[in-house]
């Protein structure tokens, strides 16, 4: 993609001479800053099951990620910008997840893509996390199961989008602690109260019996518990 | 240089009338008649035989030596837990190359004692299968060389996930899942051999090896002497784009040449049989395309006729063709992925945007008629989720057209490609008796030149009435793997087009109200019907009671369904026999005194998917 030019105030056009050499532009530096930062964006493709095939879609001919200037898959975390977590994320990959992340220079953003990343999906079991953002912070979830590939360069450019909103003066906005290196992103009363099963779809075994769950949430009580324990 | 392929055929032998008839069981009677507890036939007429534990070895070494039996592959290893105490079983699935012919032995092992003598000394690929009943069952399989836990974590506390007892959700709440997950220590990631290999092993006297001591005046020369005999340990993946997911491998390396690989599963292990235990029979359709999702419609056909066959149901004339225009369809799929990636990992990109052109095609085919593009869930117990859209024959023949011209373009850039074959022949070369031990099946057993397709040996579907060959490859080495492939893809293309030309007209779904929800029009109209729609979604496809182990040809290998029903509306027990969970394990012993660049040729050769290594 082309910089918009049209929106910098070009000193020096020639409907217009000032005297100052036309090689000269002013701009706000923030403004150039998310410029670059979202145009070249190097994706850091976590990929391990059925979305990253669609990630590859995305990337070969048909879809084609290069027009966004996203083609530089950085196998790298070290060289990564996004990190895109698409597929099942297991409680043994979760370790190798945060450790990945926090190998990531700032700034960094987090996709995770489809229904698995970001909730567990269709597996709700002893083996399966149940949503990334327990283990890293997330800025864009894409639905789907798995989610096309034009819902993947959608996701991106939502991401485009929150860059073109950032400001080097928040200077909170990209601090990292230390002590944060290899922790859960969220406190373990969260994580009981977002990974709650839904419905009956844990405990229908005849042969093993009943098993005891805690009771079924609505996703209303689910809502307005997570507001109330993030107030 | 060049590699021919030579066709060869097997025919399959019939299954028997009654299980006194069958010779396998014929001559155990004869050989071990106090310990043979019970024979019977499953669903579909494999013989099998019950024995008791404490003779498991001694069966199992007489099958596969005895002159007029001979069976040489070990296709599955499987635990069965009925829950309330009683006893777990392990099937020992087998297969007879020579004969044409199918057994299974199980053993019942009381939950007090659950202990078996391992047969990794009969076939190699034992070493895998029993690893991964250790680990979900707790079954104890004595003299094993390294029984440990593979798809879980080294240290995996909460206990055994397939056991009965085992809630679905697992032991431990969900914040303390997540917080010992990310308190792994290396004792949990690495396997106490490993440590040891890095002088690592806490409990050792051993002191790690201390960093060389290089002199600021040594010579080039006195530096390398003072390395030889330095191992290096070097751990590959999880997370690397040449392990085609979640594969991880710690190799130790002499130099560039690998010395021991040990593999690492699980990384991706999703729970798959578990989870199936809790869902009825048709919900469980969108997970089997889950696992291949490179193939996905062979696992959505292998599991619909895996059920079908203990319900006894005779599928209509045109879902039959129709599913094997979808499975040829679908091995052509996977076969493109496995050709790009496999050129990517050597270094050759152009072949990948190719393929995934020819991919994106047979995804629009998927999308007209299921509405997605690789989680297609397409098969219902008894049929299909639909008939075909309009149109949709003509233009699957427009794409089988089309390939050719790919498939010879994409061949131009790699058959005779020096840098390709320079890669890949001689590499990782294997022959056809212990790539049978090593329980290989699809197109790896085939490039060592044994023609073992299900297709052939034991048709379904009607695959006897089509005219398609089976090509087998002479050296079995990388090259030939990347042959019999390409070749396969040709073959299915004869498939298909033979498929469209004789795709009857007439129902898609059977007529059976047990089975099949009676369409929308009439459920609303006539009463019976709407009983049916009733029983049929309150109380869910009833199977009756009974065992199977079904086995297709998916584009990896031989894809078995372990089923075992109580005649209830969810299954007790359902097994996903991966073909690329056993290919993999011949991994360590092909690339072992190769290059690592080597070992990234040998195992893109392999076509492995991880969804249904760790399922």
């Amino acid at each position: 993609m082309s910089p918009d030019t049209r929106s910098l105030p070009i000193v020096g056009d020639s409907a217009l001479d000032t005297g100052v050499p036309r090689s000269w532009m002013t701009t706000r530096l923030d403004y150039v800053v998310n410029w670059a930062r979202r145009n070249s964006i190097w994706p850091m493709p976590f990929g391990t099951a059925c979305c990253a095939i669609e990630m590859m879609a995305a990337a070969a001919s048909k879809y084609d990620i290069a027009r966004f200037g996203m083609e530089r898959m950085s196998f790298s975390p070290r060289q990564a910008d996004l990190m895109i977590v698409a597929g099942r994320v297991t409680y043994k990959l979760a370790p190798v997840l945060r450790r990945v992340w926090d190998q990531m220079p700032q700034p960094k953003w987090c996709i995770s893509m489809g229904a698995c990343a970001s909730s567990g999906g269709m597996f709700d079991n002893y083996t399966i996390v149940q949503g990334i953002d327990q283990i890293v912070p997330v800025d864009v979830y894409v639905p789907g199961c798995p989610p096309r590939p034009e819902g993947l360069i959608y996701a991106l450019m939502m991401v485009q989008e929150k860059i073109k909103g950032e400001s080097l003066a928040n200077d909170r906005l990209r601090m990292e602690s230390p002590g944060s290196v290899g922790r859960p992103n969220l406190p373990p009363e969260a994580i009981e109260l977002v990974a709650q099963p839904f419905g009956n779809s844990t405990r229908q075994n005849r042969g093993s019996g009943i098993e005891a769950t805690s009771a079924v949430q609505q996703p209303r009580d689910r809502i307005e518990r997570l507001i109330e324990h993030r107030d | 240089m060049s590699t021919t392929l030579d066709i060869q055929l097997v025919e399959g032998a019939a299954r028997p009338e009654s299980v006194e008839a069958d010779v396998a069981i014929t001559a155990l009677r004869r050989t071990f008649g106090a310990v043979l507890n019970e024979t019977h036939l499953d669903a579909i007429g494999v013989p099998v035989a019950t024995v008791a534990p404490g003779s498991v070895h001694d069966v199992l070494t007489f099958l596969k030596t005895d002159a007029d039996l001979l069976f040489d592959m070990l296709v599955d290893v499987m635990g069965v837990d009925l829950g309330g105490g009683r006893p777990i079983q392990v099937w020992y699935q087998l297969w007879s190359t020579q004969h044409g012919r199918q057994l299974r032995v199980v053993t019942h092992l009381p939950v007090s004692d659950l202990t078996v003598r391992s047969v990794v000394d009969l076939w190699q690929a034992a070493n895998w299968l029993e690893r991964e009943s250790y680990d979900l069952y707790g079954i104890t399989f004595e003299g094993h060389p390294d029984l440990r836990r593979i798809l879980m974590p080294e240290n995996y506390d909460e206990g055994f996930p397939l056991r009965k007892d085992f809630p679905l959700r697992g032991r431990f709440g969900r914040p303390e899942q997540v917080r010992r997950a990310l308190s792994r220590d290396r004792e949990d990631v690495y396997a106490r051999e490993e440590l040891a290999l890095a002088g690592m092993l806490p409990d050792s006297d051993d002191e790690p090896v201390p960093a060389l001591d290089v002199p600021g005046d040594m010579s080039p020369e006195d530096l390398t002497d003072g390395l030889e005999g330095e191992r290096m340990l070097v751990n590959l993946g999880p997370q690397h784009p040449a392990t085609h997911g979640v594969l991880r491998l710690v190799l130790q390396l002499d130099g560039e040449t690998v010395e021991r690989c040990i593999p690492h599963l699980g990384y991706l292990h999703t729970g798959f049989e578990k989870t199936c235990e809790y869902r009825e029979w048709n919900q469980i359709v969108p997970y089997t395309d889950r696992m291949d999702y490179l193939a996905p419609m062979l696992y959505n056909v292998g599991y619909a006729l895996a059920v079908e066959s203990l319900l006894g149901v005779e599928i209509t004339p045109r879902c039959r063709v129709l599913r094997v225009v979808l499975s040829e369809l679908n091995r052509i799929l996977g076969h493109l992925l496995w050709l790009g990636t496999n050129a990517i990992d050597l270094g050759a990109f152009t072949v990948f945007l190719y393929t995934f052109q020819e991919r994106e095609r047979i995804y629009n085919l998927h999308e007209a008629y299921c509405g997605a593009r690789l989680t297609t869930s397409v098969t219902r117990i008894g049929g299909m989720l639909a008939d075909l859209p309009p149109g949709w024959t003509a233009a699957c023949r427009e794409f089988v057209d089309g390939l050719a011209t790919t498939l010879d373009e994409s061949e131009r850039l790699l058959t005779k490609n020096s840098i390709w074959l320079a890669r890949t022949l001689d590499v990782g070369a294997l022959d056809g008796e212990t790539a049978i031990n090593f329980g290989l099946t699809g197109p790896n057993l085939r490039a060592s030149g044994v023609a073992y397709d299900v297709r052939k040996a034991r048709p379904y579907l009607g695959y006897e009435e089509y005219d398609f060959d089976v090509p087998v490859g002479a050296h079995g080495d990388t090259y030939d793997r990347y042959l019999v492939r390409l070749e396969e893809m040709r073959q299915s293309m004869r498939i298909l087009s033979q498929a469209l030309d004789r795709l009857p007209d007439g129902p898609v779904n059977v007529e059976d109200p047990a089975v099949i929800l009676p369409p929308k029009s009439e459920s609303m109209a006539s009463i019976d019907s709407m009983i049916a729609h009733f029983k049929l979604v309150m109380e869910g496809l009833q199977v009756p009671a009974g065992d199977v182990w079904y086995s297709i040809e998916a584009s990896k290998g031989e894809l078995g369904f372990g089923i075992v029903s109580d005649g209830g509306s969810k299954p007790v027990r359902c097994r996903f026999r991966g073909p690329s969970f056993v290919n993999l394990g011949v991994l360590a012993h092909l690339s072992e005194g190769y290059l690592l660049s080597d070992l990234i040729a040998v195992n893109a050769s392999l076509d492995i998917v991880l969804g249904e290594i760790d399922r």
